[in-house]
């Protein structure tokens, strides 16, 4: 009797402890996919295609920033380097979004002093830009700093 | 006799072709500098400095412009997504209005030219399209940053797209125009420049 009630307990630790072990794993689970949502990784692997435009300055952009067309986002930074003193970025799109030959990217700030992001304008051409082609109309960021400092020192 | 014939026909078709270089030889700071130059020397000449030639000079200022604007170009990518469904006349029309607007717009700003130094600051060039920066320096010694896009057409550069500070003239006229047609029409657009321009 005693051996047979000690299986009983044994049984129900078993249970206990399995349960417990499958709520963590879905624990760790759960938190997985948040951080995976809320960090916007492509775990899945990247999708669309990717063009470049080369600045003469990103003012701060950020590798992930978004890029918009008429405020919507459509796509993200996928990197920003540095090529012959400008900077080169790389930008991920949806393969189903065509960007004509004579489109603009600028670099815009949110507000006035926030964080930078690209926006594209869409131009007239039939022409689309290839797959790893380049954005050859663009803009600068604008230096509030460098544009106070004219307006101060222009003044003799 | 023949080889005489030969080496004399070779010699001319030389000439030519040496003849011929010069005019493919320049580049697209050149030419800037060619159309700046002129404007220049149109807007300084005492000859048209008074009221009664202003038109004349105007007339002039706007001949040396066009020698180098591409405004068929610049408008098409001023108009964007809304070229497509235009009309051939539509488009013709709009061209026009749109070099109009442009020209009146900034021929004020080109007369008031007071000594103004124009340095040219470099090019590039990648195949058939090319950018020329150039500072001007005002008076009271503030520098401006122009950046000129051009685009190899037969041999010749001209400008599609004027860049002032960083802001892109044809980016600005695109952001306002597709603004327009979409909260109202493209008639309405095409009704707004003819205001503006008829105005001055």
């Amino acid at each position: 009797m005693e051996f047979g009630g000690g299986q009983g307990v044994a049984m129900k630790k078993f249970d206990l402890e399995l349960a417990v072990g499958l709520f963590i794993i879905a624990g760790i689970v759960c938190l997985g996919y948040l951080s995976i949502k809320l960090g916007k990784l492509e775990i899945v692997g990247e999708r669309g295609y990717e063009i470049y435009g080369v600045f003469s300055s990103v003012g701060g952009l950020k590798v992930g920033a978004g890029v918009e067309i008429a405020g919507v986002t459509v796509g993200r930074v996928k990197s920003i380097k540095l090529s012959n003193y400008e900077a080169r970025v790389t930008l991920n799109l949806p393969t189903a979004l065509k960007i004509q030959e004579d489109a603009i990217a600028s670099i815009k700030t949110r507000g006035l002093i926030g964080e930078k992001y690209i926006d594209i304008t869409p131009g007239g051409s039939e022409k689309a830009i290839e797959p790893g082609g380049r954005i050859r109309d663009t803009q600068p960021a604008i230096d509030i700093e460098e544009l106070i400092s004219k307006f101060v020192f222009g003044k003799i | 006799m023949r080889s005489a014939f030969l080496i004399r026909s070779t010699f001319s078709l030389s000439l030519v072709a040496a003849l011929a270089v010069p005019a493919l030889g320049a580049s697209p700071m050149d030419e800037i500098k060619q159309t700046t130059n002129k404007i220049l020397s149109i807007v300084t000449n005492s000859a048209f400095k008074a009221p009664s030639k202003s038109e004349e000079r105007e007339k002039r200022i706007r001949q040396a412009v066009d020698e180098r604007f591409d405004w068929k170009e610049m408008a098409r990518r001023s108009l964007a997504i809304h070229w497509a469904k235009r009309t051939t006349e539509e488009r013709k029309e709009f061209v026009r209005l749109f070099a109009d607007l442009v020209e009146r717009t900034y021929m004020r700003k080109v007369e008031d030219y007071s000594g103004e130094k124009v340095l040219y600051e470099g090019e590039s060039k990648e195949g058939d399209y090319a950018t020329v920066r150039v500072k001007i320096v005002t008076k009271k010694g503030e520098d401006i940053p122009v950046e000129y896009r051009l685009k190899k057409e037969r041999e010749d550069w001209f400008i599609y797209d004027v860049s002032i500070e960083g802001v892109s003239l044809v980016n600005n006229y695109r952001i306002q125009f597709h603004s327009i047609i979409s909260q109202s029409n493209y008639e309405n657009l095409v009704k707004r420049l003819r205001e503006k321009v008829e105005l001055k």
